[in-house]
């Protein structure tokens, strides 16, 4: 029986090891139960290196892995064939199909929120989104909606969903460069609110709700306060009925400015065109 | 009182449009084109910095592009707000204190690649993706209005441009020449990205010019479109230069002048449709693109004001042109190492010397395949009515496989390498774009790998980046050198010029970092 495995095993590695990298595609793409066995291997043979859940420990992080993400499905696989031996990765006995399974839920860990299928109607979510979330007050989408908040255009497809999920109900905990409250006041008086894009010792760059960048220096200001907390309402658990909350989510999910996000994989460099 | 003024100037609000009017006017305070303006002078009415104080010039701030190692971009000034794109990126920067503002990342691009710049046209900034999409963003937030595919990079298409924005349109080229693809130039609408009207290079079969190649398949001819194209507003007319035919360096399989490679093309602004063409080099087999940039100025030729473009080209000749016909006028040699042709004939075709070709074991041949100017911008001074190029004298070794090599792989049939008893010396030149005279030229030192062009201005200076990462100003008329500062890096840009609330600076983007300059002042006590 073993040396049918290993035999097994072995034509399947040679069939695989012989295609291109782009031939390989994952046969189980995308689906629950293959991701499920792939987080129950990965626990039992890669998390001593890349911790229990792939953030990270001896070996790279892997959840919402940028550089992951751009590999194709072949060059997934093939690593985990393989292995790195030079950074001290091993290569997989595992049959193709388990490998799959691995590849299936690694890629489940960076796979943007518009990749995977969140639970909510998106219709509902969209209205949810422009009248009782009040989310577009703040936040753009194409170009519609308030400008003072983080644009939502593509936040679908560069946030995984446990990012979008924690960042609707926990904006406290997370939050983003660029977009903390202010109030300068002004030597003369005059007062400007709005969102800090930066600021220093010597310079404050204020946009404030109209749009409209305030670029000051430290000869202008008398007084400069931030707010503690963000702007955004941080009670979203509260004043969205779970329903709402999962068709608000699902809305979110589904904006991405590009229409298939798979070409995104096997990216390539040009050094120039001179 | 004085305070009072001084306050008053220190607060900038950004608000407004970009209007098309502002760019007729580009430059002023701002820089709103890739080249400054639509006619390419790279001239800039400033005057604040001049040649009595640019020694006086001292670095104001530096901000670094996160992850950049070729930043080859022309940022674009607008009341204060700098952007500067790297690949797939555009970031907005404070251009007084060097502060980001907002950062743009296409992170699903599919590919990387240098990138040149943005366009701004009213309240929207435009870049490309190295996958060739033209991306549209919020000018005062960098949040994203739309995206439009306008190459297929299945096709060997890849993109790096600063778009050029005109009236209600985005002007794109393709890059990709080496890959075998079919260049084109095309118009997106500015407010949807829909494809306005496109433009090919290569003909398809049975269209006029496809005689020209013989029997090659002209789906693959290359004449990439990879640099940005000037406009003369008055004509309605886009000048585009074009790229080599493909494979580079192997014509035997090409037979012909294959237009409307190395050529200058003029379009309809409206339609697209091809007004005239000139070509600098029938059937290049050099890899001499024409992506020098074509410089529009008004300039008395024949006893009369001519409407000029003037093309500094890869092929060592200086080319004037009529460009509201496209009638050739002459052209000169602007370098020294020069052997492939006697000269250029009456018609504007080069009068070639025999064994010019590439061959299998090499052949020297000069100029250079990085051409006796690129793609470095040059810039032109109305007031000493000179053309100030970067010029490079190196000859190489041309080396051909002599086959024709398979579409899409990537392959230019051959290559050119140095010659290591000749490295190449880089030069600034004061060019009399009339007479083709030397009126004088600044020698670099260096190793002959820089990529950095000019900004001239009314203050009587030439800035250049040079070939040993100094960023250099001279006297326009003269050519002393004034002022340098070393940024210790390859310079692959070119310089600017512009002024925020009565202060001139000047700036450009190095490897990995955009540098800027003003005047020194004394600290003032509060």
């Amino acid at each position: 029986m073993r040396i049918v495995f290993c035999l097994a095993f072995c034509v399947l590695s040679v069939a695989a090891q012989n295609k291109e990298d782009s031939e390989l595609s994952n046969p189980y793409e995308g689906q629950t139960t293959a991701i499920e066995a792939g987080q129950k291997r990965f626990r039992e043979g890669c998390a001593a290196c890349h911790g229990a859940n792939a953030e990270g420990g001896r070996g790279p992080n892997l959840a919402e892995n940028q550089d992951l993400k751009r590999k194709s499905d072949g060059q997934l696989f093939k690593t985990i064939r393989y292995g790195i031996p030079a950074a001290g990765m091993p290569p997989s006995p595992l049959p193709d199909n388990s490998i799959w399974e691995l590849a299936t839920y690694v890629r489940s860990l960076s796979a943007s929120a518009y990749e995977l299928s969140m639970p909510g109607n998106v219709d509902r979510g969209r209205t949810v989104y422009w009248s009782k979330g009040g989310c577009g007050d703040c936040h753009a989408i194409r170009g519609q909606g308030g400008l003072i908040g983080p644009d939502l255009t593509n936040i679908g497809a560069t946030r995984t969903a446990k990012q979008l999920t924690e960042g609707v109900l926990h904006p406290d905990q997370h939050p983003v460069e660029g977009f903390r409250g202010v109030t300068v006041i002004l030597k003369d008086g005059g007062r400007i609110e709005g969102v800090a894009k930066n600021y220093s010792n010597y310079s404050v760059q204020v946009l404030d709700r109209q749009g409209e960048l305030h670029l000051l220096q430290k000869g202008d200001i008398r007084q400069v306060e931030f707010q503690q907390k963000s702007l955004m309402p941080s009670n979203y658990g509260q004043t969205l009925r779970e329903e709402e909350l999962q068709d608000l989510l699902a809305f979110l999910s589904k904006q991405s400015v590009r229409p298939d996000l798979k070409e995104t994989r096997a990216s390539s460099r040009h050094s120039g065109d001179n | 009182m004085r305070r009072f003024i001084f306050f008053l100037s220190c607060v900038l609000i950004v608000s407004g449009q970009v209007q098309y009017q502002d760019i007729l006017r580009s430059p002023s305070e701002s820089w709103l084109t890739y080249h400054g303006d639509y006619r390419a002078h790279r001239y800039s009415p400033l005057t604040q910095i001049n040649s009595s104080n640019v020694a006086h010039l001292v670095p104001k701030w530096t901000y670094q592009v996160n992850g950049a190692h070729r930043l080859e971009a022309t940022p674009i000034v607008y009341k204060g707000v700098m952007y500067v794109t790297n690949s797939n990126e555009v970031d907005a920067i404070d251009a007084q204190s060097g502060k980001s503002i907002w950062i743009y990342r296409e992170a699903n691009a599919q590919q990387d690649s240098v990138n040149r710049g943005v366009a701004i046209l009213g309240n929207t900034v435009f870049f490309v993706t190295a996958d060739a999409y033209l991306v549209a963003l919020q000018r005062s937030t960098g949040g994203v209005l739309w995206q439009k595919k306008f190459a297929d990079t299945k096709k060997g298409y890849f993109a790096s441009l600063a778009p050029l924005a005109l009236k209600d349109r985005v002007v794109v080229g393709v890059s990709g020449g080496e890959s075998g693809m079919r260049g084109y130039v095309a118009a997106l609408s500015a407010s949807t990205g829909e494809e306005l009207w496109r433009f090919y290079t290569v003909p398809a079969k049975g269209e006029p010019g496809s005689e020209t190649w013989g029997e090659f398949d002209t789906q693959y001819g290359g004449a990439a479109t990879w640099m940005t194209g000037t406009y003369d507003p008055d004509l309605n007319l886009v000048y585009w230069a074009t790229g080599n035919p493909w494979p580079d360096y192997y014509g035997g399989g090409r037979r012909g002048d294959n237009l409307y490679s190395d050529s200058v093309v003029a379009l309809d602004g409206e339609t697209g449709k091809l007004k005239w063409y000139f070509q600098f080099t029938p059937h290049d087999t050099h890899d001499w693109d024409a992506q020098s940039i074509p410089v529009l100025a008004d300039l008395p030729y024949g006893g009369q004001v001519r409407k000029l473009l003037l093309h500094p080209n890869r092929n060592g000749f200086l080319y004037a042109l009529d460009r509201v016909s496209g009638q050739y006028l002459y052209a000169h040699k602007f370098v020294d190492q020069l052997d492939w042709a006697e000269g250029i004939d009456a018609k504007g075709r080069p009068i070639e010397k025999p064994n010019i070709e590439p061959i299998a074991k090499g052949r020297r041949v000069c100029p250079s395949t990085r051409g006796a100017s690129n793609w470095m911008s040059p810039s032109f001074s109305p007031e000493t009515k000179l053309l100030y190029v970067p010029t490079l004298e190196q000859c190489d070794n041309y080396i051909s496989t002599e086959h024709t090599p398979e579409p899409l792989h990537n392959l230019a049939a051959g290559g050119a390498e140095g010659i290591p008893t000749e490295p190449g010396k880089f030069y600034l030149r004061a060019l009399d774009p009339i007479t083709g005279e030397r009126k004088w030229q600044y020698a670099m030192t260096g190793p002959g790998t820089m990529w950095a062009g000019t900004v001239a201005t009314a203050g009587g200076l030439v800035f250049f980046g040079d070939d040993d990462g100094q960023l250099i100003a001279v006297d326009a008329r003269t050519g002393k050198d004034l002022w340098h500062y070393s940024m210790g890096q390859l310079l692959t840009a070119s310089p600017i010029t512009f002024s925020v609330r009565g202060k001139q600076y000047v700036s450009i983007a190095s490897a990995s970092d955009v540098f800027t300059f003003g005047l020194f002042e004394p600290e003032v006590a509060p």
